[in-house]
């Protein structure tokens, strides 16, 4: 399914048609993975909302809530984990792969927790500046996108894999912005999808939900959270999809694989 | 290791009519030119070479177990209490 030179739009192009192949059932369980860490990352950021300036003193229980939000995090590493594999076996075959997808090396799932982890920790050390959330969610991409690279357990050589791909600085920091909009536009599609539901269901279900109206507004936090987890959901299959065709697209200029693809096309033409 | 020294009459371990090039610092064999391989400087016979090479890959693999094991729980055990921290920082800030 390598159709293109590496480019953004071609990255964003083929990583559309990836996600529709495997969407039943990987962008399933990518979803299902993912869900109990942004709604504890949710939980995390409304109870912080609810302590404000008084935080400081309910360190435990906020630690206890960061602990599990950990646990959530590494089960949807693991989902990650196999999406990715998902969609690069996809990009290789144009067919959506059966269960060999969930057959993901210990040593590429070791070494993407690794740095996954190191993704997670820079987000939350520069979470202050918004650079800094740019920065961890353009290193998390690489991670994923790098994760099957790795076929041996270490420390090193998965670093070296992310700085040998993060130097295709402009379609990195292209694709980021890409789905910066991208995340704003599933932020307002969530809002209007909950918007819409409850309008059809007091208007033509005729229930009263008048409660309802007072809960799915912008004026209840909780709301704003769950849109906000929602949208990072809806984006995830597409930005994990995005990261692992630049990589290998990348890697297939770098080997020259795509001028034998190119023409071996031609021979078939 | 230098191909040896020895008179010629030396013969190769494995090809008896061709004359000693050089010795596997391994097992000591007598090697003929096709036959003694050098690695690092050093001569070897195939057989010692391939578990030459075969044993660091071996020891690199567990070492890599290890420290990526260990560096994953490290970092993810700073990550929780990072993710506190910056938390508890933007909630003061409010």
């Amino acid at each position: 399914m390598i159709r293109a030179p590496l480019s953004t739009t071609s990255v964003l192009d083929e990583s559309a048609s990836i996600v529709r192949a495997t969407a039943s059932p990987w962008v399933g369980l990518l979803l299902v993975t993912s869900l109990p860490y942004r709604f504890m990352q949710a939980v995390f950021a409304d109870r912080l909302l609810e302590l404000g300036s008084t935080a400081s003193q309910y360190g435990d229980a906020l630690r206890t809530t960061a602990d599990l939000t950990c646990a959530a995090f590494l089960l949807s590493l693991w989902g990650r984990a196999v999406y990715a594999r998902a969609c690069r076996l996809t990009s290789a075959s144009g067919a959506a792969p059966g269960r060999e997808a969930l057959r993901v090396p210990l040593a590429a799932l070791a070494s993407y927790i690794f740095t996954a982890s190191i993704a997670e920790s820079v987000t939350y050390m520069l979470f202050i500046t918004v650079a800094g959330i740019a920065v961890g969610a353009i290193l998390s991409g690489l991670a994923i996108g790098t994760m099957e690279l790795n076929d041996r357990p270490g420390v090193m050589a998965p670093l070296r894999l992310l700085s040998r791909y993060g130097n295709q600085t402009r379609i990195v920091v292209a694709l980021s912005f890409v789905f910066l909009c991208g995340f704003v536009i599933a932020a307002l599609n969530v809002a209007a999808l909950f918007a819409g539901c409850l309008a059809l269901v007091s208007t033509i279900g005729g229930w009263d939900a008048s409660r309802w109206h007072i809960l799915l507004s912008f004026s209840n936090r909780r709301y704003i959270l769950m849109v906000i987890a929602g949208a990072l959901l809806v984006v995830e299959p597409f930005w994990i999809a995005a990261n692992v065709l630049l990589v290998r697209k990348a890697g297939v200029a770098e080997s020259g694989d795509d001028l034998r693809l190119w023409f071996e096309e031609l021979k078939q033409s | 290791m230098t191909p040896t020294n020895r008179p010629m009459a030396q013969r190769c371990a494995v090809h008896q009519q061709r004359p000693a090039f050089a010795v596997c610092m391994q097992c000591t064999k007598s090697l003929c030119q096709e036959c003694a391989t050098q690695w690092d400087g050093i001569w070897y016979c195939a057989a010692c070479l391939a578990v030459r090479r075969a044993g660091p890959v071996k020891r690199s693999r567990a070492g890599g177990w290890i420290a990526v094991i260990a560096a994953s729980i490290v970092i993810l055990f700073f990550s929780t209490r990072l993710m506190v921290w910056a938390g508890v920082l933007l909630a003061g800030l409010r």
